[in-house]
């Protein structure tokens, strides 16, 4: 398990260092000039020219990634061209927002998600399995947009269940902080929790007719033991890969998430940033989004040699 | 009995079907056109309120860095209105009046000294003291400043003088009438000298002005948020604690937080969202006319970048004036209007508003919609038929939608108008660079017409992004800037229109009205002809029936 | 010489369990329509479904005129959605020939060649990390939006498990008997890839392209919604849920047409690939059930 760890781990920061040079290269490759938008339209050539040095842009391409990687591990990952605020301050500002909003949702996902799958694997046939089943199909064929405008329509204007917008910190309030952050993450997590539903109803289901588990309940152990035991556990395999896997369609989502209620979260700015041709903000938030990632997927195939033994004892991943 | 059901059952279907077939519901029309009336609010007065609270705004674009020097956004105006006061401001009927000066300029018989005494005794939200001497160093820095927005808005001005701490005096050049509508914007905007001196170029940051409120926090992308200064010279008439202003860029989110109540106030209300925004009981509409335009700008000359000489375009649009007033008069504007906008806008056809005090009935004159004329133009200029052109639009729900509209409404004068969706900031690029055919874009309109004529169309002008240039436009303009009685120049802007309406180098479409939606629980709220929302001196009202 | 894995009969087994889930059927029932509306688009559509009439914005479905309504220009409904459903399937289309053209053959080289596979699984890490939404932003910052764009993003976003699918398939089917014996008779693995372990992985494929395609067109929705998809005036069924967003105060019912046509076609896909993949699926092939 050791020798497996190790190897994620240097793949792991093999995969980090190619990101960068993609984002890096990328970044080179959006039009417009870096120089003109920090100078300002009515830059006259001598100031062009001295931004130009200053950001570096005459040197080769190599250096220029040299120096952007040797600043960005010294913190420095350039000013906002917009605003002038340095862009580490507001990756700080919005990140644990964004952090807290991915969380709360793939919380609301697993814990919902699961729940329906095994009602939906244990009530096979019958009508708790109808209504799981239709609920994560209805969440998976609808835009995550849609039901977020619809939820502040219905939700919080009609209803006044929720606030429509709006995001407090947890280290001021935290029972304000989970209830602003409800109803986005509520969305958020649908569709996942959809996902989650139907993969643990069909790793349930698998596990529930599987041999080892009829000898098991022929042995006397109660239903309930052996649901939990057996069937949770290889779910939970399962549910840590889907994880992994659904962490491209979260960030999309935040996105979205955050415009529609007006978070103050990395998603939108990352959007914003585009729009307004912010360079040092899109190199930092795309490099900032990637790595963590690459962080997350590692941490979940951690996860993953904790809870499939196969991984453990053969060391290697199936 | 299961046959006879089973039966009637397959019969009604049958019938639901047909008539939906038929298409059983009749066509509901257009609501017909109103009349709009100016409803700009009204301050607090003697009403009894709550003292205190915080009140929040959704402001419909982030604005840009809140330093008045050099920034270009509407939206900073928003915020700076409560932070940041202005040597003369708007009252609700739209004339100048002053503010942070104690009385309107005066201006000597040749027009080159322009002389205004200044409040004293008050200060800055730092404590330092306002005098003349901080308004000349606020006022050196917007004309000397590397990268100063408000340089060509207050003329060819010598030099500043601080004579007595309460009087300052501008010597001119050449006469320039505009000046006091300038001092009434971001120009007229005084900085705090310690705060400048301390900060630079980074004032942006963290501004200080004289204001009922001052800076205390901004949020990159989601908020800016202001405090009550306690050292504003009228503290008494400020209730509210504090601001908050949050960037909610669509424009259903602000209805739905306004309707929740999350939100008290909004800018820029959406105008299909207005109805019912105006039936709720808890909401109260403020609208007033804009003094700017929404308008279509062609390229007739703009090669090296705007500001350098036109040169020749070999586009048919830029060759042939016969083809850019076909495309004008196949834009059926009322009926855009109506359909787009809800009837809540009005028509363009000049870049002077007609409230303005300057419109006259030439500048007010709309060219027909004459799509067969549009043909017939077109045919004589050699041009085939359906003719291609590119416009290129800001890719806003709103811009799309009306671009749209209009490719629609063109095509029966004979033009194939393809949209080119660009992101705002590309947009502005573009339109600098030259590198357009058609171009579609607004400006939020200044009370003086020079600053909605002469930096766009003006030979050589910073803002002339179509590179248009005629020396008969050039001297009206010029005429009219250096007058100071206002029928003169109304006719001479008059004049002006009739010019640009036979080159058409800019198509002027629609002109919009500012729509602002606070909650009856706030009084106070008042939005001018500038367009700006002003909530300085806003207050929440107790909770009982209001 | 060619063997399958999976002999005839069981493939017909597999026909005959997936014309017997009645799930299976409603799926491809309503995918039938669904292509059968995008295929047909020009022709079944009354109106072109850009053009607009000033005169009747916002009208109720079954107007007379309008079988479904006009949206905010007075554009018909109905056209609008038979031509963004044929603009979100060739969205979903481009993506799945993205990610089995470039994720099929990486997939087949990862799994056959154990030192291949280290380089490949670097890409896929690499793919993996970069979310799609920042593929699109990125893309559409370069090259501005458009239907390619969404297309080449998705596409991109979907690779990594194509690989992965294709090649547990080729590890699987590497150490199968038929295999072994094409190995000894010297046959090249070009021939093997191609002839032998490539039909038998066509069925996870098509599994995962059923996937790929609900994903693709909900991923354009949110493109367009953003301002990122397909261009106006172009429809695309993510357009016009954007745009009846805006109009959510004044009424509903531009929204709900768009929104049942995504409904129905991940639906439809969703339904057909479960039953596809039960169908499919050894155990239950093999067992008989």
């Amino acid at each position: 398990m050791a020798r497996y760890l190790i190897d994620r781990l240097w793949q792991s920061a093999l995969t980090l260092v190619l990101a960068s040079i993609v984002v890096f290269l990328g970044v080179r490759a959006l039009p417009g000039d870096p120089a003109l938008a920090m100078a300002g339209e009515e830059a006259d050539p001598a100031t062009l020219a001295a931004v130009r040095a200053q950001l570096g842009l005459d040197e080769p391409l190599p250096v220029q990634y040299l120096q952007f990687v040797g600043k960005a591990l010294g913190g420095d990952l350039g000013r906002s061209t917009r605003t002038g605020t340095p862009v580490i301050d507001m990756i700080g500002a919005t990140l644990p927002v964004t952090v807290q909003l991915a969380v709360y949702a793939m919380l609301i996902a697993v814990l919902a998600g699961m729940a329906g799958g095994v009602l939906a694997a244990v009530y096979r046939g019958r009508w708790p399995e109808w209504l799981a089943n239709g609920f994560s199909l209805t969440a998976l064929s609808v835009p995550t947009f849609w039901l977020g405008i619809l939820a502040v329509v219905y939700l919080a204007v009609q209803l006044g269940w929720f606030p429509a917008s709006g995001y407090v910190s947890p280290l001021e309030n935290p029972l304000r902080a989970i209830y602003y952050l409800t109803l986005p993450a509520a969305i958020l997590g649908l569709s996942h929790a959809a996902v989650v539903q139907r993969q643990t109803r069909s790793s349930m289901v698998g596990a529930l007719t599987a041999d080892y588990v009829r000898t098991a309940r022929a042995k006397g152990l109660g239903r309930a033991t052996v649901v939990f035991r057996y069937g949770l556990r290889n779910s939970l395999i399962v549910v840590t890969t889907v994880i992994g896997l659904q962490l491209g369609g979260l960030i999309a989502g935040a996105v979205v998430t955050e415009r529609i209620f007006t978070l103050p979260g990395i998603g939108k700015l990352t959007l914003d940033s585009v729009f307004t041709r912010d360079y040092p903000v899109i190199q930092a938030v795309v490099l900032v989004i990637t790595a963590s990632y690459i962080l997350i997927n590692l941490l979940v195939d951690v996860l993953y040699t904790l809870v499939d033994p196969r991984i453990r004892v053969s060391g290697r991943a199936s | 009995m299961i046959h006879r059901n089973r039966r009637s059952q397959v019969l009604l279907v049958a019938a639901l079907g047909s008539a939906l077939l038929a298409g059983c519901v009749p066509v509901q029309p257009l609501a017909a056109a109103v009349e709009h009336v100016d409803v700009v609010g009204s301050p607090v007065g003697d009403r009894p309120v709550r003292e205190g609270g915080n009140l929040v705004m959704g402001l419909s674009a982030e604005p840009d860095r809140l330093d008045p020097t050099t920034s270009s956004s509407l939206y900073t105006r928003y915020v700076m209105s409560s932070i940041c006061e202005k040597l003369y401001d708007l009252d609700a009927a739209g004339n100048i009046v002053p503010q942070l000066a104690t009385a309107l300029p005066t201006i000597s018989a040749d027009g080159l000294t322009v002389s205004f005494p200044v409040r004293t005794g008050v200060r800055f939200a730092d404590g330092t003291p306002f005098d003349a001497a901080a308004v000349r160093t606020s006022l050196e820095r917007h004309l000397n400043l590397k990268g100063s927005q408000r340089k060509s808005e207050m003329g060819a001005i010598t030099s500043v003088d601080a004579p007595t701490p309460g009087s300052i005096v501008l010597h001119y050049k050449t006469p320039f009438a505009p000046i006091t509508a300038a001092l009434a914007d971001r120009a007229g905007m005084i900085m705090s000298p310690a705060a400048l001196a301390s900060a630079g170029a980074g004032f942006g940051d963290k501004p200080v002005c004289v204001g009922p409120f001052k800076f205390a926090k901004r949020v990159p992308q989601t908020s800016i948020e202001v405090v009550r200064d306690p050292f504003y010279y009228d503290a008494a008439k400020v209730h509210l604690d504090s601001i908050s202003y949050r960037i909610m860029p669509d424009a259903i989110t602000r209805a739905a937080n306004l309707r929740s109540g999350d939100v008290q106030v909004a800018d820029t209300i959406s105008p299909q969202d207005v109805d019912a925004l105006t039936k709720d009981r808890n909401l109260r509409v403020l609208q007033v006319g804009s003094l700017g335009y929404q308008a279509v700008t062609i390229n007739t000359g703009n090669v090296d970048g705007a500001g350098e000489p036109p040169k020749p375009i070999d586009t048919p649009l830029a060759r042939d004036p016969r083809v850019r007033a076909a495309f004008a008069a196949s834009i059926d504007r009322q009926t855009l209007v109506s359909t787009v906008f809800n009837n809540w806008f009005e028509p363009a056809c000049s870049p002077i508003a007609p409230q303005s005090p300057y419109a006259s009935a030439a500048s007010n004159v709309c060219p027909p919609f004459d799509p067969a004329r549009s043909r017939q133009l077109l045919a004589e200029a050699g041009q085939p038929v359906p003719l291609p052109v590119r416009m290129q639009v800001s890719n806003s729900q709103d811009q799309l939608r009306f671009a749209q509209a209009l490719q629609a409404s063109v095509a029966e004068g004979g033009f194939d108008l393809q949209i080119v969706p660009v992101e705002y900031s590309t947009l502005l690029d573009v339109q600098k660079r030259g590198s357009f055919e058609l171009l579609q874009l607004g400006w939020s309109g200044r009370i003086d017409p020079d600053g909605n004529t002469s930096r766009f169309l003006g030979t050589g002008a910073a803002a002339n992004y179509g590179g248009y240039s005629s020396p008969e436009f050039d001297g009206l303009i010029a005429q009219a800037s250096r007058s100071t009685d206002t029928a003169a120049r109304a006719e001479l802007y008059g004049r002006a229109t009739a010019v640009i309406q036979r080159d058409n180098p800019i198509v002027y479409t629609y002109r919009l009205r500012s729509l602002t939606v606070h909650s009856a629980q706030v009084a106070g709220v008042e939005v001018y002809s500038d367009g700006v929302v002003r909530v300085g001196r806003a207050a929440f009202l107790p909770d009982e029936e209001s | 010489m060619t063997t399958l894995a999976v002999p005839a009969p069981v493939r017909w087994r597999a026909l005959q369990k997936l014309a017997r889930n009645p799930m299976g059927l409603v799926g491809a029932i309503l995918l039938l329509i669904v292509v059968v509306a995008g295929v047909f688009a020009p022709w079944l559509a009354p109106y072109p479904p850009a053009e607009v009439h000033f005169a009747t914005p916002f009208q109720q479905p079954a107007t007379v005129g309008f079988a479904l309504g006009t949206d905010d220009l007075g554009r018909d409904v109905l056209s609008r959605v038979l031509h963004g459903t044929r603009a979100s399937l060739q969205v979903g289309f481009l993506s799945v020939l993205l990610a089995v053209v470039v994720g099929v053959p990486l997939g087949l080289v990862a799994g056959y060649w154990h030192r291949l596979d280290a380089i490949v699984s670097r890409l896929t890490d690499l793919m993996l990390a970069f979310p799609f939404l920042v593929l699109a932003v990125g893309l559409a910052a370069i090259n501005g939006g458009g239907i390619g764009n969404a297309a080449v993003a998705l596409g991109i976003a979907n690779i990594p498990t194509m690989i992965r699918i294709v090649r547990a398939e080729t590890l699987r089917l590497k150490d199968t008997d038929f295999v072994l014996a094409a190995t000894a008779m010297d046959a090249g693995p070009v021939r093997i890839l191609g002839q032998h372990i490539l039909p038998n992985a066509i069925s996870a494929i098509i599994v995962q392209a059923t996937v790929i395609m609900p994903a693709a067109v909900l991923g354009e929705a949110v493109l367009s919604f953003l301002g990122l998809g397909i261009q106006p005036p172009a429809p695309s069924l993510g357009i016009m849920l954007s745009d009846a967003q805006q109009f959510l105060f004044r009424t509903l019912w531009p929204g709900v047409f768009p929104g049942i046509a995504i409904a129905v076609i991940c639906l439809g896909f969703n339904l057909f690939g479960d039953a596809l993949r039960d169908a499919l699926d050894p155990k239950t092939v093999s067992e008989g059930h």
